[in-house]
C-alpha cells in the first residue's frame, strides 16, 4: 500500500503544469470568452502530441499505457489551470471507441479529434438507461461526436443524429453549452461497464479536475489573507478568515486523497471501485464548490468582480459538479452498494 | 501508487485476524477505576506475550520492527472486531512511547519503553492547566532545580486516567524570565510520588476517569527530564504531532464501521407508518454522505501513513485528520440519535443505550487533544502559512 505520488507521477504533474502555464495560461483562456469556441486549437494539438488523450489506454490500443492514477495526476493540473475544452469527454471518448472495437476512430480521438459531453436532464434517463428528452451538450462546439456516459453503458453519439442543436449561454464563461431534444440515442460506439467502466473513470477524472479547483482557490484565498491589510494587520490573523482557509485546506486534502483512492481502486479492479469513485466525486464536488465560494468571500468585493479570476473557479466547479450525475445521484447510488472492502 | 497489500502483508492480516478472533476479550470492559486498569493492562500483556505489542516499534525498544502498513493492518482488524479505542494504554503507546523514542536518552528509553509494551504501566498526560488550555505555553506549574532533583508545585487538569496511572508526561515551567515557549521542560513524573493529589472529575457521560492533579513540592530526579531543561516545548510539539498523526487509525476504522452499523439500523428501524427509516430521503442522503466522508478519511489516513514511511515524524497535516475525524464523529452520532428518536432518551445497557452513551461522549472529541479551533489555527498557520 502506498498512496502518494511516485517520482514519475510528480514528473507528470510538473511537466503538465508547466505546459499549461506556458501554452494555455488563464489569460489566454479568458481571451476566448465570448468567442464561439473556447478551445485554443494550437494548444489542443500540442496536448494531443503529448499523448494526453490516450494516456491511460494500453499501448496496444494506441495509448501511452499509464494508469488512471497517472491520468488523475494530469487532470488535477488541468483543473487547477482552468484550461478550457472537452478534455474529460475526449479522453473517455477514446476509450469508448477503442473498447467498442473501432480502432481507427480511437486513433483519431487520441490524435486530437474532439468529443463533447452529453449531459442528459434528470428526467431524460430511464431505469434501463435509455435516453430520451432533453440533452445538454458541453464543450461540443466544433465536435461531431459527444460522449454520453451512464453507470452501466457509455456511448459515442454523432451530433448530427441529435436533431436541432441550439447553442445557449453557459453559466461558465469558459465552457460552451448547447441544447438538443432527442427521441433516443443512435450510438456509433457503445461500451458496457464490465468491459470498461467509463462512467466510473469519468467520476474519478472529474474529481481530479475538481480537486485542482479546490486547491487553486485555497491558494488564492490564503495568499489574499496573508497580503491584504485592514486595521493595520493582515486579515488572515483573524480566525473568522483563518478558519475558513483551514477548512479549505482540509477539504482539498481529503478530495485529493479520495480521488487517488478511487483511481487506484479502478486500476486494481477492486470490488469497491464504484463506491470509491462515487465517493471521490461527491467529496471533490463539495470541496471545489465550497472552496471557490469561500474564496470569493475571503476576497471580498474584488472576488465578486468579473476582472478577478475567482468567479471562473466558482463557475467551472458548478459545471463539473453536474457531470456524470449530481451529488444527490451519487449519494443515492452510494447507499445501494456493498460497503467498502 | 497502490492499494494492494503484498503477500507478506496479507499473510500477516490472516495471522492477526485469527489471533484476535481467538484472544480478544469478549467481556464488557469495566468503565472505571482499578478494574478498568487491570482489564486494559491484561489485554496489553496478552498481546505482548503473543508478540503483537509494538508492531511498528523498533526492535531495540522491544517492538517487532515491522512496517507502519503492518501496524495499520493490526489496527484495522482490531477495530473491525468492535474493540474500543486504545483505552487507558493510549498515552503510553501513542504519546509518551513515540516521544521517548525520538527525544529521550538511551537510559530513559530502556527504563520506560519495555514496560509500556509489556502492559506493566499506565501513562497519563499532564499538559493542560486551569489557565493554560488552548494557550498551552502559558502553563505555570513551577519546577525549581534543587540538587539533582526538580521540585514541582502547581496544578494540571483534564488528565484522563490520572487516578490509575503510574507515570505522567508532565510539562512544567523551569524559567519565568524568558518568553513563555522557552521556559518549559518535559519531564517523566512518577504518579506515586509524595505530594501528588489526584481528584476525579465526573464528565457529562457519567465517566470518572478524568481528573485534576495537584503537585505540592513533588520531587522528580533531573535524570527524568527529556530533551533538556527549558527545551520542553519542542518535545511537547513532537508528542502532539504523534497524537494527531498516527494514533487515529483505530478511530478512523471504528467510524467506518459505525456508519455501516447506522445504515443497518436505519434499515431495520421503522417510522410511524411502518416503513424503514432508510426510506427517508434526507436521512438516506446524510448516511450516504457519511459513507463518502469516512471513505475520504480513510484515504487521507493512507496518505499519511505513506508519507510517514518516508520521514521520522508525522507532519502538521495530522491536525487535518484529527479535525475531520472529530467533526465527522459528532455528525455520525447525531445521525444515530435521529434514527433512534425517542428511544435515544434511555441510557439502558442495550444497543440504543450504547448509541446514546457514545453520543454524549462524542462531545469531547472536538475538545480533547487540541480543540477543533486550535487545529484550524495549526492548519492555517503551519500548512498555509497564514500569520499568527
Amino acid at each position: 500500500m502506498e498512496l502518494i505520488a511516485s517520482p514519475e507521477q510528480d514528473e507528470i504533474a510538473s511537466s503538465s503544469a508547466s505546459f499549461l502555464a506556458s501554452t494555455l495560461p488563464l489569460p489566454r483562456t479568458r481571451e476566448l470568452i465570448g468567442e464561439p469556441s473556447n478551445v485554443d486549437t494550437s494548444a489542443w494539438s500540442k496536448a494531443a502530441e503529448l499523448g494526453w488523450f490516450g494516456l491511460a489506454l494500453p499501448e496496444s490500443r494506441g495509448g501511452v499505457g499509464f494508469g488512471l492514477a497517472d491520468e488523475a495526476v494530469l487532470f488535477r493540473e488541468v483543473g487547477r489551470s482552468l484550461a478550457a475544452g472537452p478534455f474529460l469527454s475526449t479522453v473517455l471518448g477514446a476509450r469508448v471507441a477503442s473498447f467498442a472495437g473501432d480502432g481507427a476512430l480511437a486513433a483519431e480521438i487520441i490524435a486530437g479529434r474532439r468529443v463533447g459531453l452529453g449531459i442528459p436532464a434528470r428526467d431524460s434517463v430511464t431505469a434501463d438507461e435509455s435516453v430520451r428528452g432533453e440533452l445538454q451538450l458541453l464543450d461540443a462546439v466544433d465536435a461531431s461526436l459527444v460522449l454520453v456516459a451512464l453507470p452501466h453503458e457509455a456511448h459515442l453519439v454523432a451530433v448530427d443524429t441529435l436533431g436541432t442543436v441550439t447553442p445557449v449561454p453557459c453559466v461558465d464563461d469558459t465552457s460552451r453549452l448547447a441544447h438538443a431534444t432527442i427521441t433516443g440515442l443512435a450510438p456509433v460506439a457503445t461500451v458496457t461497464a464490465d468491459v470498461d467502466p467509463v462512467e466510473r473513470r469519468g467520476n474519478v477524472l472529474a474529481a481530479a479536475l475538481l480537486t485542482g479547483i479546490a486547491e487553486a482557490t485555497r491558494d488564492i484565498a490564503a495568499e489574499h489573507a496573508k497580503s491584504r491589510v485592514q486595521f493595520d494587520r493582515p486579515i488572515g490573523v483573524h480566525q473568522a478568515v483563518k478558519h475558513p482557509c483551514a477548512d479549505m485546506a482540509v477539504r482539498a486534502e481529503l478530495s485529493w486523497a479520495q480521488t487517488l483512492f478511487g483511481a487506484v481502486a479502478i486500476d486494481e479492479d477492486r470490488d469497491d471501485a464504484e463506491l470509491q469513485a462515487l465517493s471521490a466525486k461527491v467529496v471533490a464536488a463539495d470541496a471545489a464548490e465550497h472552496n471557490a465560494a469561500a474564496t470569493v468571500q475571503v476576497l471580498g468585493g474584488i472576488g465578486y468582480t468579473f476582472e478577478h479570476d475567482a468567479h471562473l473557479y466558482v463557475k467551472r466547479a458548478h459545471v463539473l459538479g453536474r457531470v456524470f450525475g449530481e451529488t444527490r445521484d451519487g449519494l443515492s447510488r452510494l447507499l445501494l452498494l456493498p460497503k467498502a472492502e | 501508487m497502490d492499494l494492494a497489500f503484498s503477500k507478506e502483508e496479507n499473510d500477516f492480516r490472516d495471522e492477526v485476524r485469527t489471533w484476535l478472533a481467538e484472544n480478544a476479550p469478549t467481556e464488557r470492559r469495566p468503565r472505571f477505576g482499578t478494574a478498568m486498569r487491570e482489564f486494559d493492562l491484561a489485554w496489553q500483556r496478552k498481546q505482548y506475550e503473543a508478540g503483537w505489542a509494538g508492531i511498528a516499534w523498533p526492535v531495540e525498544y522491544g517492538g517487532r520492527g515491522l512496517s507502519l502498513t503492518q501496524q495499520l493492518i493490526w489496527y484495522e482488524e482490531y477495530a473491525k472486531l468492535g474493540m474500543r479505542e486504545i483505552d487507558a494504554r493510549f498515552v503510553g503507546l501513542a504519546h509518551a512511547g513515540p516521544t521517548l523514542m525520538t527525544r529521550a536518552t538511551p537510559e530513559q528509553q530502556a527504563a520506560h519503553l519495555p514496560p509500556i509494551l509489556r502492559g506493566d504501566v499506565v501513562w497519563c498526560q499532564g499538559f493542560s492547566e486551569p489557565a493554560a488550555g488552548s494557550d498551552l505555553a502559558s502553563l505555570r506549574t513551577r519546577a525549581v532545580v534543587d540538587g539533582d532533583e526538580l521540585v514541582i508545585s502547581g496544578q494540571k487538569i483534564w488528565t484522563s486516567f490520572a487516578a490509575i496511572a503510574d507515570w505522567q508526561e508532565l510539562l512544567v515551567r523551569t524559567n519565568t524570565e524568558v518568553p513563555k515557549h522557552k521556559g518549559i521542560t518535559w519531564v517523566i513524573c512518577d504518579m506515586h510520588s509524595p505530594g501528588i493529589d489526584v481528584r476525579p472529575i465526573k464528565t457529562m457521560d457519567g465517566a470518572e476517569d478524568f481528573a485534576e492533579v495537584f503537585y505540592d513540592e513533588v520531587r522528580v530526579p533531573l535524570s527524568n527530564v527529556v530533551g533538556g531543561i527549558n527545551n520542553g516545548w519542542g518535545v511537547a510539539m513532537a508528542t502532539l504531532m504523534f497524537e494527531r498523526g498516527t494514533a487515529f487509525t483505530v478511530q478512523q476504522v471504528q467510524l467506518s464501521s459505525m456508519v455501516e452499523r447506522l445504515i443497518d439500523l436505519a434499515r431495520t428501524t421503522t417510522n410511524g407508518r411502518g416503513r424503514p427509516m432508510l426510506d427517508d430521503e434526507g436521512l438516506a442522503r446524510s448516511l450516504a454522505r457519511a459513507r463518502a466522508d469516512v471513505a475520504a478519511l480513510r484515504a487521507l489516513t493512507y496518505v499519511g501513513i505513506s508519507r510517514n514511511a518516508h520521514r521520522d515524524m508525522p507532519g502538521p497535516e495530522g491536525s487535518m485528520l484529527k479535525l475531520q475525524w472529530a467533526e465527522l464523529h459528532v455528525q455520525v452520532q447525531r445521525l444515530a440519535i435521529e434514527i433512534l428518536g425517542p428511544r435515544s432518551l434511555a441510557l439502558t445497557p442495550d444497543a440504543a443505550g450504547v448509541w446514546s452513551e457514545e453520543y454524549l461522549a462524542s462531545h469531547a472529541d472536538k475538545i480533547a487533544g487540541g480543540t477543533s479551533e486550535i487545529q484550524r489555527n495549526i492548519i492555517a498557520e503551519r500548512v498555509l502559512g497564514l500569520p499568527r
